[in-house]
């Protein structure tokens, strides 16, 4: 799931299978920072401004959100199925505070540990132990993407160097015609191709009219 | 007498048919560069957002280049027929003069490819897409561009949609990220526009979101652009030059 970690949400398997003889409890989620972990204490009750989400985490050191019976979470898991409980995904009650067990974005990149807790009443039952510590992702500033150039490639080398040498020949050859032309103009032509004198045979006509005469 | 006659003969033939070849050839370089220059499914929004359309730049010179050789070419078949010094002087100096400019065209090509990198279209993105107050019109256009590159490719950001999470954005900024960790158009939507599944697409469930990114959607076309006006320029370069060598030695054969 590429969505498991995002700035401000993270993803837990739902805790199926675990709370089997708990018919009738209420099961939470609890979620603090790692370093208020030790100090919770299960006594504390949801839904109270002790462990209202809002002033999370300030003063509030853990909030609880999440409650759901056992129904919602069935045993065994159908395969296939993915069951995850996105933590972080009410926007909408965020501010609220007459809703302190709204399960809003988490305000920090954390880390972050979580676990369940099985209320009867007010009467924990059971629990589970607590998570590794959860990192949610920081986002960098754009301006940190460096954009220099990465070098030319040869392609470009090759066509830039041979189609100046190219060139330089071309106008070399320019120059050349140039300089002949105005050389040429200057008259030295009728000098420089003499006559070629041919001389050609000549034949008498009256040596062939002869034959015809002979009859 | 003959033996020069004939070869005479022969190397205004070879100048005629290379004369031809150069006609021909510039009629498909404009049709090329026409093809770049009026592509309507290109990036080219995008790169005139990164102000890095040199590509167009080097393709309405083609264009024209293109009809000049062209035009040149003629000019160069009748020359060489009427062995006039005059008229092949002014078709070697024009040809040199197209030379110049197809050249540009070529090196400004093969340029502009190297200056397309992810990082390049990865900040442009990130700062402007779905920029809140869209202090000139290209922001819009650069939004527009993108929505409808992701939704055509069914990619989502350059690289993925981790782009969105590794790095603020403008985006960032007025879509909180539970509610959006990418935008809604990295979503598969169905036939309304809408997300298939919104939950899944938000947790980043394969199938319901698009885990690619859109850079090979966007390099492919531009480079294949790229490549085909600068070699194929490159190509009519090295033909023009064995010919124009062969006109100036044809040139200075003529008899006065």
């Amino acid at each position: 799931l590429e969505g498991v970690t995002t700035g401000s949400t993270f993803v837990l398997d739902q805790p199926r299978c675990v709370f089997e003889d708990y018919g009738n409890a209420v099961i939470w989620l609890v979620v603090t920072l790692d370093k208020d972990a030790p100090s919770f204490n299960n006594s504390a009750e949801p839904g109270t401004p002790e462990t209202a989400f809002q002033r999370f985490p300030d003063p509030v050191r853990a909030y609880m959100t999440l409650n759901a019976t056992l129904g919602s979470y069935p045993c065994p898991k159908p395969a296939g199925d993915i069951t995850v409980l996105r933590v972080g995904s009410e926007t909408s009650c965020a501010r609220d505070e007459t809703r302190p067990t709204c399960n809003g974005p988490l305000p920090g990149p954390g880390p972050y540990r979580v676990k369940f807790l099985a209320l009867e009443g007010s009467v924990p039952v059971a629990e589970t132990a607590w998570s590794m510590p959860i990192m949610l992702r920081t986002a960098k500033p754009p301006s940190s993407i460096s954009t220099t150039g990465s070098g030319h490639n040869a392609g470009m080398i090759a066509i830039t160097t041979i189609l100046s040498i190219l060139f330089a020949i071309l106008l070399a050859g320019l120059v050349a015609m140039l300089v002949f032309w105005g050389s040429d103009s200057c008259g030295s032509s009728t000098l420089s191709k003499p006559e070629s004198v041919s001389v050609r045979r000549y034949n008498t006509h009256h040596v062939y009219d002869q034959p015809a005469a002979r009859l | 007498m003959a033996k020069s006659d004939d070869c005479v003969h022969i190397l205004q033939g070879l100048l005629v048919f290379g004369n031809v070849v150069i006609g021909m050839c510039g009629i498909a370089l404009t049709a090329e560069c026409i093809y770049v220059v009026s592509n309507p499914h290109g990036p080219y929004p995008l790169l005139k957002a990164t102000e890095n359309s040199d590509i167009y730049a080097a393709a309405w010179i083609g264009i024209f280049v293109g009809l000049a050789l062209f035009a040149l070419s003629i000019l160069g078949i009748i020359a060489v027929i009427r062995a006039s010094r005059t008229l092949l002087m002014v078709y070697i100096i024009l040809m040199l003069i197209t030379f110049a400019f197809e050249m540009a065209s070529c090196i400004t090509a093969a340029t502009h490819q190297d200056s397309l990198t992810p990082e390049h279209f990865l900040k442009q993105m990130l700062e402007r897409y779905q920029k809140s107050e869209p202090g000139n019109n290209s922001d819009n256009e650069v939004t527009k561009t993108w929505d409808e590159l992701m939704r055509q490719n069914h990619c989502c950001g350059v690289k993925g949609p981790s782009d969105w999470q590794e790095y603020t954005s403008a985006f960032r900024d007025t879509h909180s990220d539970a509610d959006y960790p990418w935008p809604r158009t990295c979503c598969v939507l169905d036939a309304k526009g809408l997300p298939v599944n919104l939950d899944g697409c938000k947790l980043g469930v394969p199938g319901y979101y698009n885990s690619n990114g859109c850079y090979d959607a966007i390099s492919g076309p531009v480079n294949a652009h790229a490549w085909g006006v600068a070699w194929f320029g490159f190509a009519i370069l090295c033909w023009t030059f064995c010919v124009l060598l062969g006109t100036m030695f044809y040139w200075s054969g003529i008899e006065y």
